[in-house]
């Protein structure tokens, strides 16, 4: 039986009609959140992280909690996570939280990105060193993400190579000098560590640590020092050691680097509190091995650390589901269930001073099973790490000191350049973008 | 005699039947280009401190995107380094296809179908996967050629200093585009008549003779297509350079100048400076290709 | 201009000449040889590192010689399987649905669209012709951030849809279409179709289409291949790593295992099994590369 030329159209233009809704149907209920919910009804939150097994941790939540339920997307990593959330944001659907590294929160703010919680957890401020707080709230009275890991710099020796290659432990940088050009004269391939242009958060860690403050905010203008003295002294120290081959200038991260940390060829890692994670799969081999103790220093006696990475939980300001949101972000960074699991399962080491505590009392993480007191130390560590302000560009800065420091490393040249350069760039950055902003030496 | 189409073509079909490229392509091409040609001349505004709401609006920029991406010397750098990249591939590249093909159409050439499949398998290797593979094989400590090399007494030379990394990457457009170029040649030599190559021979040329005045000119089109095309495409480097740039520190962020439009989009956040950028680059590389095309054409068709 | 001359030399193309071999088996030149000898050696080295690297497990990977293979590759396969829940296998399938649906898609358009503009004459026909040309002049890095704005607009990111859409303009399948479209399908018969009363639709798609099947599945293959290897539009569509295509996923998997290194072999693995399904395509589908007609040389 044929259709009319009427009831053709008709059926043709209810087809379409349904197929425009399958496809939209399709495509809303699988970006980003769902819809709004009443009281009794099931909330599902979204969590974008790259922390390995954080999908365990979430399971010890999503068990407790049937009426909020929440889903982890991983992924890559720091850096490929913050271009999507960008890209996300801007297109306004981001997840409803999101693991925001602390250099990252201003920029993610001065676009109205993430959303001011304050009011679901202003009561946490206690419970983390005041450093850490700072770096949340931005010094206002917002708090933008629950601080979730600290992380001071530390050092890392292989004890057995330092034996082998007759070399003390250094306590100060200039002994660190010192017994790289003694372990260049006598092996002349294996390296106490690497300096690259790949790691601008390592570098800015150094810097803290001899007191350099990139950014600084007064009142409504901000002041950008990159090459302070202390920047520069920095700079300096690690331009001789490089071009005299006392440290190797390979990115780290890398399949050689690899080979060299687990071969022998690195007996020693200018690294962070959350080496173990790392260690644990890069070197399996050398379980026991490696021992933590504070960065060399400037001044002997001193004890003064920087910060390189560390991230909170945020909430993001397009969610629609805040408060679940917030409350979830506490309990993942303050509950002591949650914190042992992250700890154990993602080699984080919490920002939370009671687990932080905890930690302390209980056995070293299963890498450094030769070191007893490994989170005595990581929490005295955490305790004297400098406080630090990040600036709205910290990724155009970052950016920039790959390209500047990028010809500097290979070609061994002169690292007090390329430290201008990106002082300049910074600079500039800001100004065009309307910030009042100053150089300051 | 009246063209049959014009006499019995309906008016409607034509349009119906491009309906659906010429929306998709209006949605997904044109509207895309236009809006980032509207985001090149404006930029984000702070003000105070630039925290919290309210504290970024967009406003209109006029020129300062445009003249502050060429006025950048990285930049400026990235365009030099480019052209030089195109000008070692594509010559390197198409070269090596016609050699290839050539042979392949020779006479008393062994090995013609085993070589024409493995020169063309590269082609089903995507670049990310290439370029992590090569990656791998240029690295001193994980590579299988320091080890032939330490056969042979040589050690491996760093391919990924300054003077050798630009090589390195053309290396591997090199290896997987030489195959498709060399099967579009092939097919071309394919189809030249027998009598000219017979006539050739029985005046006693050799098979080299042969080769350079009658193949080569009579494939000459598809030399200049594949030319054209390739030169395109080196100029748009992205994939390669962006793999390997974790592995070294002489591939910076913004090494090419597509790279330059990722790392302002997606690294600095800032889309206005990108949109800037790409369409400077666009434009460059159509008057470059245009020209290129009606240069070939002026004397590869008029002039036969 | 250029292409127009162009396709005059493609209707009147020659039929391919005798293979003259076939007259004369004879001993074969070894220089000649050797030089295509040392091309396919070259081209196929990393593939034959590849394969024999998928062997090794981690610490073999670092520590044996490279092209010694070891025995792990089943382990690893094993591996690769259980990461993340099988993971790897939904990227997999997703990259045949986005390179197979999108390859599809794509055909149907550019078939459509390239026989409108080789067999009809109406209004706008070349400046639509030369406006997707034009298309191949612009870089996908330039038009990923607005697509994704614009999809994100009415909902579509991180979908199925905001790969495969942008995946079906072909402005190089068009291309070829309109080629083949106007090399193998004659006047006459269209003509005479017309006059026997049959609509435009049935006459292309009973008529026509099957007399341009073997161009149809080449750009098939040119797109399938293109979106099979199409990293940047996919990476930045898409955040549910459930919905990553191959090299996506591979290339998320290489950056974790730059902090865990014994995602490494997984890498190579995965590396592996993503460049074999291509090659089974490419060698059982040899007869249809019909790059002839990309070359201007079609064979009537």
């Amino acid at each position: 039986m044929k259709l009319s030329l009427g009831g053709r159209a008709a059926v043709m233009r209810s087809l379409i009609a349904a197929a425009l809704v399958a496809v939209l149907a399709a495509g809303c209920s699988s970006s980003g959140s769902t819809s709004s919910s009443t009281a009794s009804q099931k909330v599902k939150l979204s969590f974008w992280s790259w922390v390995p097994n954080l999908d365990k941790v979430v399971a010890i939540w999503n068990k407790a909690h049937p009426d909020i339920q929440v889903q982890v997307q991983v992924q890559a990593g720091g850096d490929a996570e913050l271009t999507k959330l960008l890209t996300a944001a801007k297109a306004g659907n981001p997840p409803d939280v999101a693991q925001v590294e602390y250099q990252v929160l201003p920029t993610l703010v001065s676009s109205n990105y993430l959303a001011d919680i304050s009011k679901y957890a202003g009561s946490l401020k206690g419970g983390f060193p005041a450093g850490i707080w700072n770096q949340v709230t931005l010094g206002t009275s917002a708090v933008y993400g629950i601080p979730e890991d600290a992380a001071p710099m530390a050092f890392f020796y292989r004890a057995d190579l330092f034996t082998k290659y007759h070399l003390t432990v250094p306590t100060t940088w200039a002994q660190f000098a010192a017994d790289a050009k003694k372990l260049h004269a006598e092996a002349p391939g294996v390296y106490l560590g690497t300096f690259s242009s790949a790691d601008p958060g390592e570098f800015a860690g150094l810097t803290q640590q001899a007191g350099a403050q990139w950014w600084s905010a007064s009142g409504s203008s901000w002041k950008v020092s990159i090459n302070s003295a202390a920047s520069q002294k920095v700079a300096s120290f690690w331009q001789s050691l490089v071009a005299s081959g006392g440290v190797n200038n390979q990115p780290q991260w890398t399949a050689a680097w690899n080979k060299g940390m687990n071969d022998g060829h690195y007996i020693a890692w200018v690294s962070d509190v959350w080496a173990p994670g790392d260690l644990v799969s890069e070197s399996a081999s050398n379980a026991g091995k490696w021992t933590m103790t504070a960065l060399p220093q400037w001044t002997a006696g001193a004890s003064a650390s920087g910060n390189w990475g560390g991230s909170s939980t945020a909430v993001m300001a397009a969610s629609k589901h805040q408060q679940a949101a917030a409350e979830f972000a506490t309990w993942l960074n303050t509950s002591p269930a949650a914190t042992a699991a992250l700890a154990a399962q993602g080699g984080i080491y919490p920002a939370d001073i009671a687990a932080q505590a905890t930690l302390a009392a209980g056995k070293p993480p299963a890498y450094f099973s030769n070191q007893p007191s490994f989170y005595s130390i990581a929490k005295q560590l955490a305790a004297g790490t400098s406080q630090v302000t990040w600036g709205p560009d910290v990724n155009v800065a970052y950016s920039e000191f790959t390209t500047a420091f990028g010809t500097a490393t290979t070609s061994k040249g002169s690292f007090l350049t390329p430290l201008d350069q990106l002082q300049s760039t910074v600079l500039n950055d800001m100004k065009k973008s309307g910030f009042t902003v100053q150089a300051a030496g | 005699m009246k063209d049959p189409r014009d006499r019995t073509a309906p008016r409607a079909a034509p349009y119906a039947f491009v309906a659906p490229a010429v929306i998709l392509f209006t949605l997904l091409v044109l509207v895309p280009v236009g809006y980032t040609l509207y985001l090149s001349f404006q930029k984000s505004q702070v003000s105070g401190l630039g925290l919290g709401a309210g504290a970024r609006r967009q406003v209109f920029a006029g020129w300062s995107n445009y003249t502050s991406a060429l006025a950048d010397p990285a930049f400026d750098a990235s365009l030099l380094r480019v052209l030089l990249y195109s000008v070692v591939l594509v010559p390197v590249m198409l070269g090596l296809a016609l050699l290839f093909a050539l042979l392949l159409d020779a006479r008393r050439v062994g090995l013609q179908r085993f070589a024409r499949i493995s020169i063309f398998l590269p082609y089903s290797v995507p670049i990310v996967v290439a370029s992590l593979l090569w990656g791998f094989l240029y690295l001193p400590t994980v590579s299988p050629f320091t080890t032939i090399l330490g056969w042979f007494g040589l050690s491996m030379p760093d391919l990924f200093a300054t003077h050798t990394v630009l090589f390195s990457v053309a290396n591997i457009g090199v290896w997987g585009g030489t195959g498709f170029n060399m099967i579009v040649m092939y097919t071309a030599l394919r189809a030249v008549p027998s009598e000219l190559y017979e006539a050739a021979r029985i005046d006693g040329a050799s098979q080299l003779q042969v080769a350079l005045r009658v193949k080569i000119p009579m494939i000459a089109p598809a030399l200049v297509l594949t030319g054209v095309f390739s030169i395109i495409a080196t100029l748009q480097v992205f994939n390669e350079p962006i793999t390997l740039s974790p592995l070294t520190n002489t591939i910076s962020p913004v090494w090419m100048p597509l790279m330059k439009v990722y790392d302002e989009a997606f690294t600095n956040n800032n889309i206005y400076a990108a949109a800037a950028t790409s369409i400077a680059i666009a434009a460059g590389i159509f008057v470059l290709s245009y020209s290129l095309l009606r240069l070939s054409n002026r004397h590869i068709f008029e002039g036969r | 201009m250029a292409l127009v001359r162009l396709e005059g030399a493609v209707t009147q193309a020659p039929p391919a000449r005798k293979d003259l071999k076939q007259q004369r088996p004879g001993r074969k030149a070894a220089f000649p040889t050797a030089i295509l000898l040392l091309g396919a050696v070259y081209c196929l080295l990393p593939v034959v590192w590849v394969l024999v690297a998928a062997t090794k497990n981690n610490s073999q990977l670092f520590n044996t010689f490279t092209f010694a293979p070891s025995g792990s590759l089943w382990s690893n396969i094993g591996a690769l399987t259980s990461y993340g829940g099988g993971v790897f296998w939904d990227w997999m399938l997703n990259t045949a649905i986005y390179a197979g649906g999108g390859a599809l898609l794509s055909v149907a358009v550019s078939g459509l669209t390239g026989y409108a503009l080789a067999k009809y004459r109406f209004r706008g026909r070349s400046t639509l012709f030369n406006l997707l040309l034009a298309g191949v002049l612009v870089p996908p890095v330039v038009l990923a951030l607005p697509q994704y704005l614009l999809l994100a607009k009415v909902g579509l990111t991180n979908t199925y849809w905001s790969v495969l859409l942008p995946s079906v303009i072909s402005p190089y399948g068009i291309y070829l279409a309109r080629i083949y479209a106007m090399a193998s399908v004659p006047d006459e018969v269209i003509e005479s179709a017309r006059v026997d009363g049959c609509p435009e639709g049935r006459l292309f798609a009973r008529i026509a289409v099957p007399m341009m099947v073997p161009g149809l599945v080449t750009i098939f293959l040119f797109q399938f291949v293109a979106v099979w290897n199409n990293f940047l539009l996919p990476f930045i569509m898409l955040s549910d790593e459930n919905k990553f295509p191959l090299i996506v996923g591979l290339y998320t998997l290489l950056n974790r295992g730059s902090s865990a290194p014994s995602l490494y072999s997984l890498v190579v693995t995965g590396s592996l099994l993503s460049i074999i399904p291509l090659i089974i395509l490419f060698l059982s589908l040899q007869r249809y590369w019909r790059t002839d007609i990309a070359s201007g040389a079609v064979k009537q």
